[in-house]
């Protein structure tokens, strides 16, 4: 491999790891966005994601690496283990919002978000309880295409995850942008009074917002899987510190700034561990987000509320 | 805490109720700590391990071998869910209700490396010797570190096992002699076993003319290894050793695999376990090399009645380091039963002497004698190849793993 290789090799790795960080961001961006509120159970949900797809995937009778599919079997399976994946996720979100945090929406202080770290454990126990703790064979169907670009290595997953990633960021801005509900969501992160008096049904933006972040994130999860064919009950862990990373960076609250967080986040990790070696890439990511922070405190494309007193 | 313990099977159990016969009720029990890794990643090689001392103390209890006592397993859980493997502040907290109750006068265990340093000052100083029949890094029983592990002076962590001393210098030997690699790339996962593997192999491997084109850390909890694996094929190893366990292990075997399915890929016995062949599955897992820190025993025909009385009872056939862990039960009742003939009461401190002193000439794993500082003076370390077996269960060490011979040292 030739040190241009090398680079794109390490760009291309660094786009798939910054694709699942940014849908992951989403998440949190969202909700904190509407609700101001940081959704510590959204590094779970995406956990869940996994496992329910992974479970979808098995009940195809994929098992481990070795059965593969093509052609339209393996786009209904695939298209099956998404859809059931963002379902069971996005009504997680539904639920948790409207039972356990919509009583608390008034209540000051931090209650709400303890609650959400409440919620994380609660579905880390569970999945730990029922799928045990070790590290799941996660079944992987697709074809082992691979496209070869110079030194460098593009496999079909790779192209795959990108495309399901930006069509995802794509429908969510198109929802936001272009829609009566979206258009409502955006009033509601500005001025959730104002929005309210202009007849804005607050209650219905909020669990949207909770429905289509953790959707996304079951959508990451099934991503993850294809991507590391591996499943595991603590995954959520280090990819949703990331993720919540990625968001601050971007500017929490920013739909657009958590994409790019996302991204830059997978890049710097793979230039880290290229030059500095893995055991730094941490330091280089979280030191980053320090240093970002102090010069822009409102990360690095703002906030999309920009007052809420 | 307390219910993380549980007595290991019903029949100690019902033997300290007095429920197996009633002319030995008047007996003392003694209770024997098994400390092991019983959650998360290592879980099913705990269970493993441990059954190997249930059944030596069952069949002790039943034969009566030590004249007026009778040995209580305790299980104790080093590992946490929430830690998804050994923890060592949980490590150290069972060692400490062992040395704080007196009934406990000897402990089999670790797995792990990183329980063991956590454990051995609290034991040294209570003077409770404890057996592992796994845990291979070699600072524990190294007379530089007494100061840290053996405060209390004397030794207390004995092995049933060699050391990594041996493990990653031996594997070096084979892969410049037998394998005849010119080239490396090593990777550890930052916990105290790996990290020792790693760096005695690496300093074997140097000596032995074998090019290391880097070393790199594995984080156990991130996700993504394509970023080093990527920067490590760039470099054209031939070879790629990894010290560590499973928890990165079998995410570095699936990355390692499509990056660069065609490097030669060896560990330590960290990566000699049914969570990397169920974790990473075939046909990733293919082709690695595997070291267990002991002689390959478990075909070796004097192990056979060992081995059907253990199936008989647990349904599964032992492992190497079951075989360690019953023969270190058995170094416990021949040490309990030294102090039994002298008609001294059985305490700790007469445990851990006698135990200094036992040798078992015609052991499952051959002569079985403790230096000074506990380590065996014996010790022999076996090389395994993962070759797909498809008639036997995908998941099965046993079958999956196969023999390929011994790792010289020098």
């Amino acid at each position: 491999m030739t040190s241009f290789d090398v680079i794109l090799q390490q760009a291309i790795n660094g786009i798939s790891l910054g694709a699942m960080y940014s849908l992951l961001a989403l998440g949190f961006t969202l909700v904190y966005g509407i609700a101001e509120l940081i959704n510590f159970a959204h590094f779970n949900v995406f956990m869940v994601g996994a496992m329910v797809a992974m479970l979808v995937l098995q009940a195809f009778g994929l098992v481990g690496q070795e059965i593969i599919l093509t052609g339209l079997p393996l786009a209904g399976v695939l298209l099956a283990a998404f859809i059931v994946a963002m379902l069971v996720c996005g009504g997680i979100g539904v639920f948790m919002e409207r039972f356990l945090l919509r009583p608390l929406r008034r209540v000051p202080g931090p209650a709400a978000m303890i609650t959400t770290i409440g919620i994380s454990y609660v579905l880390f126990n569970v999945v730990l309880l029922t799928l045990g703790s070790d590290s799941k064979n996660f079944p992987n169907p697709l074809p082992p295409l691979v496209f070869h670009l110079g030194g460098a290595v593009l496999r079909l997953r790779e192209v795959l995850i990108w495309v399901i990633a930006l069509a995802l960021m794509g429908a969510l801005t198109w929802f936001v942008q272009a829609t009566r509900l979206g258009k409502a969501m955006r009033a509601t992160a500005q001025d959730p009074e104002a929005a309210r008096m202009m007849g804005v049904e607050v209650d219905r933006v909020v669990m949207t917002a909770f429905f289509l972040g953790s959707a996304l994130a079951g959508a990451c999860g099934m991503i993850f899987g294809l991507y590391y064919n591996l499943a595991k009950v603590d995954m959520g862990f280090a990819a949703g510190l990331r993720a919540f990373t990625a968001a601050v960076l971007g500017g929490i609250g920013n739909v657009p700034g958590a994409m790019l967080g996302g991204l830059l986040i997978g890049l710097i990790e793979a230039a880290s561990a290229q030059t500095l070696g893995t055991a730094w890439s941490d330091v280089v990511v979280f030191g980053l987000l320090v240093v970002v922070l102090t010069v822009q405190p409102a990360g690095l494309l703002g906030r999309l509320a920009p007052n809420k007193s | 805490m307390i219910s993380r313990r549980m007595t290991l099977q019903a029949a100690t159990a019902l033997a300290a109720t007095g429920w197996i016969g009633t002319a030995r009720a008047a007996d003392k029990v003694i209770k024997i700590g098994v400390n092991l890794s019983f959650t998360g990643a290592d879980a099913e090689n705990a269970a493993r391990i441990g059954n190997g001392a249930v059944i030596a103390f069952e069949e002790a209890n039943a034969a009566h071998a030590v004249k007026g006592y009778t040995f209580q397993l305790v299980k104790l859980d080093d590992a946490t869910a929430t830690a998804g493997q050994y923890d060592p502040a949980q490590a150290a907290t069972n060692a400490r209700t062992m040395v704080s109750d007196k009934a406990y006068v000897a402990a089999l265990g670790p797995q792990m490396s990183g329980a063991g340093k956590a454990m051995a000052p609290i034991l040294s100083q209570g003077n409770l010797a404890i057996i592992t029949p796994a845990s291979t890094n070699p600072d524990l029983t190294d007379p530089k570190f007494a100061q840290q592990y053996r405060p209390a002076g004397k030794a207390i962590y004995f092995r049933t096992v060699a050391t990594d001393a041996f493990q990653g210098p031996n594997m070096a030997n084979y892969m410049a002699d037998t394998l005849k690699v010119k080239t490396i790339y090593i990777l550890d996962d930052s916990g105290a076993y790996g990290v020792g593997l790693a760096d005695a192999f690496q300093a074997q491997a140097e000596k032995k003319g074998v090019k290391v084109l880097g070393r790199d850390r594995l984080d156990p909890k991130a996700a993504d290894y394509a970023s080093v694996l990527t920067k490590i094929k760039a470099l054209d190893p031939q070879a790629l050793y990894y010290g560590g366990v499973g928890q990165a292990g079998v995410k570095l075997v699936k990355q390692a695999y499509e990056i660069m399915p065609n490097v030669i890929k060896a560990g330590g016995d960290g990566m000699q376990s049914a969570d990397v062949l169920k974790g990473a599955g075939f046909p990733a897992v293919e082709g690695w090399y595997a070291t267990v820190a002991s002689p390959h025993v478990t075909e070796d025909p004097k192990t056979k009645a060992f081995s059907d009385r253990y199936f008989a009872r647990f349904k599964q056939r032992p492992d190497d380091y079951t075989v360690t862990c019953y023969t270190g039960a058995l170094v416990i009742i021949e040490a309990v039963k030294k102090v039994e003939v002298t008609g001294k009461p059985v305490t700790r401190d007469l445990v851990r002497d006698a135990i200094q002193g036992v040798t078992l000439p015609n052991s499952l794993l051959g002569p079985i004698e403790f230096d000074a500082n506990g380590d065996l003076k014996n010790k022999i370390i076996s090389v395994f190849k993962i070759t797909k077996d498809a008639s036997k269960p995908l998941d099965d060490p046993d079958a999956q793993y196969k023999y390929v011979g011994v790792a010289p040292m020098g």
